[in-house]
């Protein structure tokens, strides 16, 4: 938002008809006018035709005239085409430009608001809300003007070829005019009823499904049919009231606009015996009778949309009217960059009920030091951290940062000052790498500098990750992230020649948590079509997720009596899977075991349905199809809604040794099969390192294989680029791939990348496991102190030691302050607070 | 009914046992099928080798613990004295409350021999239990009358023993 512009929930939405469209309404004004001289013009023609060049017999008169009528009929329609497009053009402008400058304010919002509205209502006022007055802001110009100036010029003409005729059959729309909107009136007040009835209607639904065991219980089938019953009637009555008025409206329309060729035939009849009218004039009069109709209706349905807009916009708007507390960007000056000092004056801070969360806080804090806030929860510790990085507006009182007055500082000032951890940070859908550099890019944002210039350098980023302990976690993803061929040709070389390292100097000892390819083995760590296949294809048809239809496959499985065996063992797999993560919101945790993913799932309960109605081999090709996909799938070792039949397994190994040798055969290259000495590109890096998968995710195995697997890289020198390819780990929605303490680890390694003078920690190392929490408390302690002010509130107490200043609080207030040893030694708060944990 | 009840297309596998093991256990005893099924599908089992801790002292590891199979010692270091506390057998839960909340270790679980444990994880549980709205109450009432079982049972059959330390009791009124 720029400075002095309306706040957009403020504008009215007539406002939105010209912003940035008034070259495309006027260029609709131009369209507009020829188009309505090309509807009159045939009329003009049809007269002529009759009265001239039929009533003359001149062919030459017929021909021409004919031609300009078609000609203007062309024109007409070409036009209208036109007109459409550009009314397209300015409604979708509008749609974008409102959902943009709302979502833009929206952004801006005081927290407090967050709390009160529900993420969906939200959702629905972008998505929906806004389309019927965008609708509006399209036609507001062309609807109206386009047909007005058609019924006038209709009009105009029909008076110019009688104008007694013309004035009797004109004079039924001021009626129409006067009776719509009564009706429409109507049409509101029933249609307002409509939604209230049908959200309680939804409401009842709800509770008596939530409510299901209690009334199969209790039989109270008869209470509850009258319940909803009754409001299904009055939903009935209302919705038939309802449509009664909007039909109403139509019929009323529809009867005035039809009298009009009777009083035409009745009045113009008359005249035309009595010699007073043409008859060619009449023909024409009836046509712009009946063309009056069009531009009517449209009026009609336009007086709608523009009454629906109206309603949708303000109420929409009016909902969000709420002042932002802060400017985003300072007025007329670079934002400060402020020196780290903090002072609090009679803090006050109360919510819109009255309730007081701090009440007089005061303290003060030099560039660097750092300080412990500690208490009970509700103590409002984490209030007051929040009143000084400005997301609380504090009610009275003062927060001076550097001197500044903080509410009123623009959040730019605050954001380049200031990093903020919180206690459940969120990590946005996109790689670990823009999650990491999310802070400093938000930072740098909007200076007019490009922003590729002022980010961190690979190193600072690495030192980070190191510091705050997120390294072996992106090392893993990168261990784990499968190579794409060609891309990486050096490093493949290099791999290859580290298996065999590996092997050498750690096979042994990781032997017991690695299942190491074996030709001769079934491997329960890999999946039943690499257990068939054991190698890495070279073509696209002959890749793992295109084995169930890859017509070679098939028949190779057919021969090795597999394909029915697989087929119940898909089947087996569908419906434990869904019937155990079926009715789950999809969360990326709960399909880390399950050989159907996320998105498949939707799918595969349909095809679970068909088995409950079909045999297998009544099903159709397409669901055996999955079902096959998802046997190939099965990894014993890690899907364990269904075990490997003993039986199957024997046969998979006979099929490897069959397979290699038909496809050796038919279609030698199509693939590789697994050896020491070539890089395996279906396989992750961390498997073609160990030419074997790993067995077990136990904390304790993996911190062994970890270990080993970072001597290796250093040794080898390839960490710096695994860490690179782990960067580009895809986090999942909300960072949902990440484990809790990931999340945390890459909230504070975001923060640590920004170097803020003032850093505030909301319990940030709460998710993190003791060696974790004591690697920060540790980097703090000997990286940021008398660097960076720290404002940290803590809810496990072995960490705050070492702060330079405690704060214990109490009841909104700060009971007592002063180091830990001091406070200890007053046998006060603290010490009871310590003694108790 | 779902199709694991009665459950003819499938051989029986793990996720089945571990189902049946989790119902045995105080803590999931009173979870609706539907909820443990979950569960049972989030666990994993893990064998320890002989001398290997399950978890340590100090340490929030956020797990929970079954023990199927084998034996393991717990054990608590106070300034440098070991004492063991007590050994772990097959069907016993270790756990439950570490599910709940993040809280370092008080004691290490010590493999004694080979052990194998049906472990589920902390934050798979918390994201499992938030499909189940209804749950959280009643893990709550397991827990607590888990605890007052425990002190009521200490009280009437070892107050004598415990001489000075009765003072320190009351776990059940925290």
């Amino acid at each position: 938002m720029a400075k002095g512009e309306t706040p957009i929930v403020k504008r009215s939405l007539y406002s939105w008809v010209f912003a940035g469209n008034v070259g495309l309404q006027l260029l609709l004004l131009l369209i507009i006018v020829v188009m309505v001289f090309t509807r009159v013009l045939p009329l003009e023609m049809q007269k002529r035709i009759v009265n001239e060049a039929i009533n003359l017999r001149k062919i030459d008169l017929l021909l021409s005239y004919c031609g300009i009528y078609l000609a203007a009929v062309v024109l007409a329609n070409g036009l209208k085409y036109l007109n459409s497009m550009v009314t397209t053009v300015i409604t979708q402008r509008a749609t974008a430009n409102m959902r943009k400058g709302l979502y833009h304010y929206i952004l801006t919002l005081p927290l407090s608001f967050f709390r009160n509205t529900q993420p969906g209502m939200v959702v629905n006022s972008l998505v929906n809300e806004l389309t019927l007055p965008a609708n509006f802001v399209g036609m507001a110009v062309a609807a109206p003007v386009s047909n007005v100036l058609t019924l006038l010029a209709f009009a105009g003409y029909l008076f110019r070829l009688n104008p007694l005729l013309a004035a009797v059959s004109l004079s039924i729309y001021p009626i129409v005019v006067f009776l719509v909107p009564m009706l429409q009136k109507g049409v509101n007040r029933a249609n307002k009823k409509r939604v209230d009835t049908a959200r309680t209607l939804s409401s009842a639904i709800a509770e008596s499904i939530s409510g299901i065991h209690e009334i199969q219980g209790n039989g109270a089938y008869g209470i509850e049919h009258r319940k909803f019953d009754g409001l299904a009637d009055k939903l009935e009555k209302i919705r038939v009231i309802w449509s009664l008025y909007r039909f109403g409206v139509k019929t009323m329309n529809n009867f005035f606009t039809g009298l009009g060729p009777f009083i035409v035939f009745i009045l113009g009849g008359f005249l035309t015996i009595k010699g007073q009218l043409e008859l060619g004039a009449l023909v024409a009069f009836l046509s712009a009778q009946e063309k009056l109709y069009d531009p009517w209706r449209e009026l009609i349905e336009f007086y709608q949309v523009y009454q629906d807009g109206v309603v949708n916009y303000n109420r929409t708007m009016e909902y969000f009217n709420v002042e932002p507390e802060h400017a985003l960007e300072p007025q007329g000056r670079p934002p400060f960059e402020l020196d780290g000092s903090v002072e609090v004056k009679d803090l006050q801070f109360e919510t819109s009920s009255g309730i007081r969360l701090l009440d007089g806080i005061n303290l003060s804090l030099k560039p660097g030091e750092h300080l412990a806030l500690v208490g009970f929860s509700g103590s409002g510790k984490s209030t007051l951290a929040l009143c000084i990085g400005q997301l609380y507006k504090y009610t009275d009182g003062h927060v001076l940062i550097g001197d500044k007055e903080v509410a009123e500082l623009s959040k730019k000032d605050m954001v380049i000052n200031i990093g903020f951890v919180s206690q459940s940070p969120f990590i946005f859908e996109g790689t670990l790498e823009e999650n990491l550099l999310y802070s400093c890019k938000a930072m740098i944002d909007g200076q007019g500098q490009p922003v590729n210039n002022h980010l961190p350098t690979l190193d600072d980023i690495i030192a980070v990750l190191h510091q705050t302990g997120i390294f072996v976690d992106v090392l893993r993803f990168g261990l784990n992230t499968i190579l794409a061929r060609d891309e990486h040709e050096d490093l493949v070389e290099v791999l290859t020649r580290v298996r065999r390292n590996f092997q050498r100097d750690y096979g042994e000892e990781l032997a017991d948590y690695v299942e190491f390819f074996d030709e001769n083995k079934y491997l329960y760590y890999s999946s039943v079509a690499e257990n068939l296949t054991f190698g890495a294809s070279a073509k696209e048809a002959f890749n793992n997720s295109n084995l169930a239809k890859n017509e070679y496959f098939l028949n190779f499985l057919d021969r090795a009596d597999l394909t029915r065996p697989l087929l119940s063992l898909g089947a087996a797999l569908s419906k434990q899977t869904v019937d155990i993560l079926g009715n789950l919101t999809p969360d990326a945790v709960f399909f880390e075991q399950s050989p159907i993913t996320a998105d498949e799932l939707d799918d595969y309960k349909l095809i679970v349905e068909h088995q409950k109605r079909q045999k297998l081999h009544q099903l159709t090709g397409t669901d055996r199809q999955r079902l096959l996909e998802l046997a190939l799938r099965f990894t014993p070792g890690i899907h364990k809604m269904a075990a490997l039949p003993q039986m199957l397994e024997t046969l998979i190994l006979e099929g490897r040794a069959l397979f290699r040798e038909k496809i050796s055969a038919d279609d030698p290259g199509a693939f590789s099969f697994y050896q020491l000495a070539e890089y395996i590109y279906s396989q992750t890096i961390l498997n073609n390192i160990f030419f074997g998968k790993t067995k077990t995710a136990s904390p304790q195995t993996q911190e062994k294989i970890d270990q080993s697997i970072v001597q290796l890289l250093i040794e080898e020198d390839l960490l710096e680029t695994i860490i690179e390819i782990g960067m580009r780990y895809d986090v999942g929605t909300k960072g949902d791939k990440l484990s809790g303490g990931q999340r945390q680890k890459l909230a504070i390694a975001r923060a640590f990348l920004k170097a803020p003078r003032i850093l505030i920690m909301d319990e940030a190392t709460s998710a993190l496991d003791n060696k974790s929490q004591a690697r920060i408390q540790n980097l703090l302690e000997t990286r940021w102190k008398n660097k960076s002010t720290l404002i940290a509130v803590v809810h496990r107490l072995d960490t705050i030691k070492n702060f330079d200043r405690v704060a214990v609080m109490k009841a909104g207030k700060i009971a007592e302050m002063g180091t830990y040893n001091e406070l200890i030694a007053q046998k006060g708060m603290l010490y009871e607070l310590v003694g108790k944990k | 009914m779902n199709s694991s009840e009665k459950n003819d297309a499938t051989a029986p596998c793990e996720f089945m046992d571990n189902l049946n093991l989790l119902r045995q256990t105080y803590f999931f005893s009173s979870f609706p099928l539907e909820t443990l099924k979950v569960i049972a599908y989030l666990c994993a089992r893990e064998k320890f080798k002989k001398g290997l801790a399950l978890f340590n002292q100090n340490e929030d590891d956020g797990q929970a613990f079954l023990v199927i199979d084998g034996k393991a010692r717990l054990e608590r270091e106070d300034d440098g004295k070991m004492t063991v506390i007590r050994e772990c057998h097959a069907g016993e839960f270790l756990g439950g409350l570490t599910l709940l909340g993040g809280r370092h270790r008080l004691f290490s679980l010590i493999a004694v021999e080979d052990t194998t444990c049906l472990i589920i994880h902390r934050e798979k549980f918390t994201k499992a239990i938030k499909q189940f709205p209804d749950i959280m109450p009643k893990i709550l009432k397991a827990v607590v009358d888990n605890i007052s079982t425990w002190e009521e049972r200490f009280l009437t059959e070892r107050a004598e023993e415990c001489g000075g330390c009765l003072e320190k009791l009351g776990v059940s009124l925290v």
